[in-house]
C-alpha cells in the first residue's frame, strides 16, 4: 500500500512553484492569445510567496497545511485564479483533514474534492475549455487507477490525460473565464490553464523519475 | 495621461486615505485589505450589509459606507476584483450574530472572490449570505460576465438593504428586499469616450471623435452597439425605451429615476439628459416618486451616463426616503 507523506506532499508543491514561477512569461503569452494576458504573472505572484512560506507552514497536517497554501493562493494569486486554486487547495485539505499520510485512494479523494469545488465555485462544466477540462478526467483517472496502489503509474497517466487535454480542447470555442470575451478568436488556442496542469504533472513525472514523453507542442518545448 | 496621481500603483489607497481623513470618527480604514467600515459597525442585533469590487466607480463602493448604507466595503486594483483574503476580513470586520449580507455585482472576478470569502466565513461561523445584482438590460453575457452585469442600479439594492438593516430588520428580510429592488431595477448606459485605468496609462478602449457606445459597461465592455452620435433627446429616448420595455415599467407604476454619470460628463449635461427622461416617464403614465441625478457609479473619467428605471411599493418608498450618510455630500 502506497502512502504519500506531508513531507512528499510539502516538495510536491514544492516542485510545483518551481514549474509556476519558471513558466511565468510562458503561461502569460499563451494568456494573451485569448484572454488579458495576467495569467502567467497572478499564478507565479502567488507561487513565490508558496514556495518561500513553505518550510515555515502549520505542518501538523496535510490539510493544515493545504489550507494555509489556501489562504496565500487567495491573498497573492490575483484576478480569478486566486479563487480558484485556492479553492482547489481549501477543499483537497479539507478532504485529508488532520492525517499526516494518505493512501493513493485518500489522494484521488482529495483531488475529486478539489475539482468539485472549482466546478462550483466558477460554475464551468466539461467542455468550457477551463483547466477543469484536463482536472476533470484526471479525477475520474486518479479514482480508477488508485487501487492498484502504483503512484508512478497514476502520475504517468494523469499527466497522459492533461497532456491530451491541450490537444483536445485547441479548438473549441471558451465559455468561461476571460478567453469566453474573444469568442471565435480562441479557437486554435491552448488553454493556459490547461497547459499549466499539464506542465505542472510534467514536471512532476521529470522530478520523481516517470519515463513519459508527452504528445502536446506545448509540453515539447 | 494627464491625472492627478502620485504613484499610479497607490492610487486606490491614496483615494482611501482622503475619504478616511474627510470623514473623521465615521470611517475606519484598514490599509491592508483596502477596507473601509464604520465605526460605530458590527453593532448588536443589527444585519450589516457589505460590499466589494474593483475600484474606478466611485462613489461605489467605499464612499457609499456609512449609516443607513453600507457597513464596510473594500476596493481592489482598477477594474480587478479584491482578493478572497480581503472580502473575507470585510465580512469579518462587521460580523454579528443577525448576520451579513453580500451585495456583490455581477462579475465572474468578484463573484469568485466572494463565493470563497462567504464560505470561509461561514467556516469560522459567521451566519452570511450572497446577493447578485445585475440590473443592466444591455447585454446578455460581456467581457466579465456570465448574464447580465450589475451597474447603477446597485445604489438603490444598497440603499434599501441599508434602511431595512438600520431598522433591525433579520438577515432574511433584508435578503428579500435586495431580491425586490433587484427584480425591479433596470439600467442602460452610454458612452461617448473611453477611459485611461492609472496604471495602464492608455485608454481601455477606441471610439471616434463622433461615436457613442450604446449600452457600455462600466469596465469599458462593448455594448448593443457603435453607433454616430446623436443629439441628447435621441440618446435619453433609446435608453429609456430599452429600460422601460425590460421590464416592463407599466402605465400607473410609481419610480424611482436615475441619470446616473459615468465620471467625465458635466452635472448640467445630466440635468439635459434627466429633464428628458422625466417627460418620457410622465408620457409613459410613470409616476417619478423621486429622482436622482449625479454620479452613484462611474467607470473613472469616462463621458457618458445611464439611465435606471426602479419601480416602488410602499416598503420601497419608505427604505429610499430613510436618512442615510455617505463619504460623498455637498453639504
Amino acid at each position: 500500500m502506497t502512502e504519500i507523506t506531508i513531507e512528499q506532499v510539502e516538495k510536491a508543491i514544492d516542485v510545483a512553484s518551481d514549474t509556476v514561477i519558471r513558466n511565468e512569461i510562458y503561461f502569460s503569452d499563451l494568456d494573451g492569445l485569448a484572454g488579458d494576458g495576467d495569467f502567467g504573472t497572478s499564478l507565479a505572484t502567488g507561487f513565490k510567496v508558496i514556495k518561500a512560506d513553505l518550510p515555515t507552514l502549520d505542518k501538523s497536517a496535510i490539510g493544515a497545511m493545504l489550507l494555509k497554501i489556501s489562504m496565500l493562493c487567495s491573498k497573492h494569486v490575483g484576478g480569478s485564479s486566486g479563487p480558484i486554486w485556492g479553492t482547489g487547495f481549501m477543499k483537497a485539505g479539507m478532504a485529508s483533514k488532520d492525517k499526516t499520510s494518505v493512501s493513493l485512494e485518500e489522494l484521488a479523494a482529495m483531488v475529486n474534492a478539489a475539482v468539485e469545488g472549482i466546478m462550483a465555485r466558477g460554475g464551468a462544466k466539461l467542455g468550457d475549455k477551463t483547466l477543469l477540462d484536463a482536472l476533470i478526467p484526471i479525477a475520474e483517472k486518479m479514482k480508477e487507477l488508485a487501487p492498484a496502489g502504483d503512484a508512478a503509474a497514476v502520475l504517468k497517466a494523469v499527466t497522459e490525460v492533461a497532456d491530451k487535454a491541450i490537444d483536445e480542447t485547441r479548438n473549441l470555442v471558451a465559455h468561461r473565464g476571460r478567453a469566453s470575451q474573444v469568442g471565435e478568436r480562441s479557437a486554435n488556442t491552448p488553454d493556459p490553464g490547461i497547459v499549466g496542469v499539464a506542465t505542472i504533472l510534467y514536471d512532476w513525472c521529470k522530478h520523481y523519475g516517470v519515463d513519459y514523453t508527452p504528445t502536446a507542442a506545448e509540453l515539447n518545448r | 495621461m494627464k491625472k492627478f496621481v502620485n504613484e499610479p500603483a497607490n492610487f486606490v489607497p491614496e483615494f482611501m486615505k482622503g475619504v478616511l481623513l474627510a470623514n473623521p470618527g465615521l470611517l475606519e480604514f484598514v490599509p491592508e485589505f483596502q477596507l473601509i467600515k464604520r465605526t460605530d459597525r458590527p453593532a448588536e442585533n443589527k444585519v450589516s450589509v457589505v460590499q466589494g469590487s474593483g475600484s474606478g466607480h466611485e462613489p461605489a463602493h467605499i464612499m457609499a459606507v456609512g449609516p443607513g448604507m453600507l457597513s464596510a466595503a473594500c476596493q481592489g486594483p482598477v477594474f480587478a476584483a479584491p482578493p478572497v483574503d480581503a472580502c473575507y476580513e470585510t465580512i469579518k470586520s462587521v460580523a454579528t450574530d443577525a448576520g451579513v449580507l453580500v451585495l456583490v455585482n455581477n462579475y465572474q472576478g468578484d463573484r469568485m472572490a466572494w463565493d470563497m470569502a462567504c464560505e470561509m466565513a461561514e467556516a469560522e461561523g459567521i451566519k452570511v449570505k450572497q446577493f447578485i445584482i445585475n440590473d443592466d438590460v444591455s447585454v446578455e453575457d460581456s467581457l466579465y460576465t456570465v448574464g447580465r452585469r450589475g451597474v447603477a442600479g446597485n445604489f438603490f439594492v444598497i440603499k434599501a438593504c441599508g434602511a431595512a438593516a438600520e431598522a433591525g430588520a433579520d438577515l432574511d428580510t433584508v435578503l428579500a428586499v435586495a431580491e425586490k429592488v433587484n427584480a425591479n431595477v433596470r439600467t442602460m448606459g452610454v458612452a461617448l469616450t473611453s477611459c485611461i485605468p492609472p496604471a495602464k496609462g492608455t485608454a481601455i478602449f477606441e471610439i471616434g471623435d463622433d461615436e457613442m457606445e450604446v449600452g457600455i459597461g462600466i469596465h469599458g465592455e462593448p455594448g448593443r452597439r457603435r453607433d454616430k452620435i446623436k443629439n441628447a433627446d435621441a440618446i435619453t429616448d433609446e435608453l429609456f425605451d430599452a429600460v422601460a420595455q425590460d421590464l416592463p415599467y407599466k402605465s400607473g407604476d410609481r419610480v424611482a429615476l436615475m441619470i446616473n454619470g459615468l465620471g467625465g460628463t458635466p452635472i448640467s449635461e445630466l440635468y439635459v439628459l434627466y429633464a428628458r427622461a422625466h417627460e418620457r416617464a410622465e408620457q409613459a403614465g410613470l409616476t417619478v416618486v423621486r429622482n436622482y441625478v449625479g454620479e452613484y457609479c462611474t467607470s473613472l473619467e469616462m463621458a457618458g451616463a445611464s439611465l435606471t428605471l426602479l419601480k416602488l411599493d410602499g416598503q420601497l418608498e419608505e427604505y429610499l426616503d430613510a436618512p442615510a450618510e455617505v463619504a460623498v455630500r455637498i453639504f
